[in-house]
């Protein structure tokens, strides 16, 4: 490991704990032998390290408990190793390498904790929202709101297809996480996310017929 | 005034989000690392469908969140000025 060690600075000045250039990453991992299992050795160490940062951010994560955190920091680590070194050739240098590893761990671990966190909980799949309880500032603000809110049911119902207005609802309403969702419906992060933006492309174009989309409009619900 | 709603104001603007023009997840995964140091080193505006997407997903956010977390101290930031750099960056 220590013949790894070399002290990299980076041109714009900034320091930190990859001790390698983005060259030497990607040569020594795709080198053989000790070489290369000292430097996947090193890469994995990295992943942990983000896997960690990653499980440790989400508040989800917490109920689950030292062991069970512990033992889905280090399952992502290993399935982002996989990842980074399946993709290597694919590495651009569009950042650093490090940075471009990060993200691997990341998502591993997120979906884990995500999965893991709703591993017993049901998920609602509904083709109407719920009521909910709301508190409003004014009674103007309250009655906008549940203009705007009356009308975004109507657009769930009339403008959506069935699919959609159950992912939608799921995802957006009830907050069930997307890679749970794509678990329970045998399906992937990346369709779900298409069925969603094509939900809000339909009821954004229902509400703007219906003169909801101003910007005054969308300036009160996102304040 | 409290009052009832069928939609809470959240869910609202989550159902209407604008997230054009169209960027995929696995899109937004490849772009993710370089504009994350970008946006740290120099504070650019993020790419428009980068930043739609990021608005429109949860954990494309989340996870974006947490790299410039885990990258803010090479750029002399705090993680909670990274969160708060790339949050406001998603909200132009």
């Amino acid at each position: 490991m220590d013949s790894l060690m070399v002290e990299y600075r980076h041109p714009n000045g900034r320091h930190d704990d990859a001790v390698l250039p983005d060259s030497a990453w990607v040569d020594r991992l795709s080198a053989g032998g000790r070489e290369r299992a000292v430097a996947v050795g090193h890469l994995h160490e990295l992943m942990v390290r983000a896997a960690r940062h990653q499980v440790g951010r989400m508040p989800e994560a917490v109920g689950l408990g030292v062991a069970r955190r512990d033992e889905i920091v280090h399952s992502a680590a290993d399935a982002a190793t996989v990842s980074v070194l399946s993709r290597l050739s694919t590495f651009e240098g569009r950042s650093r390498f490090t940075t471009w590893a990060y993200k691997f761990a990341i998502l591993h671990a997120g979906v884990e904790v995500r999965r893991a966190a709703w591993r017993d909980r049901e998920v609602p799949l509904r083709e109407v929202p719920e009521q909910r309880d709301a508190a409003m500032s004014s009674p103007e603000a309250y009655a906008e709101v549940r203009e705007l809110a009356r009308a975004v049911r109507d657009g769930i119902g009339e403008a959506l297809t069935p699919h959609q207005r159950r992912v939608a609802i799921a995802l957006l309403v009830d907050e069930v996480p997307i890679d749970v969702l794509a678990e329970r419906l045998g399906t992937s992060r990346g369709a779900l996310y298409k069925t969603l933006h094509d939900a809000r492309q339909r009821l954004r174009a229902f509400l703007s017929e219906r003169g909801f989309m101003s910007a005054t409009v969308q300036k009160e619900v996102n304040s | 005034m409290t009052g009832t709603a069928s939609l809470s104001r959240e869910a609202i603007a989550r159902l209407t989000a604008n997230t054009e023009p169209w960027l995929s997840c696995d899109g937004c995964f490849d772009q993710v690392d370089a504009a994350i140091e970008s946006l740290l080193d120099s504070n650019v505006s993020l790419a428009e469908e980068f930043r739609g997407h990021l608005l429109g997903c949860a954990a494309c956010h989340e996870e974006a969140q947490s790299l410039a977390a885990l990258l803010a101290e090479q750029f002399d930031l705090s993680a909670a000025e990274a969160v708060a750099r790339l949050d406001a960056a998603v909200a132009e």
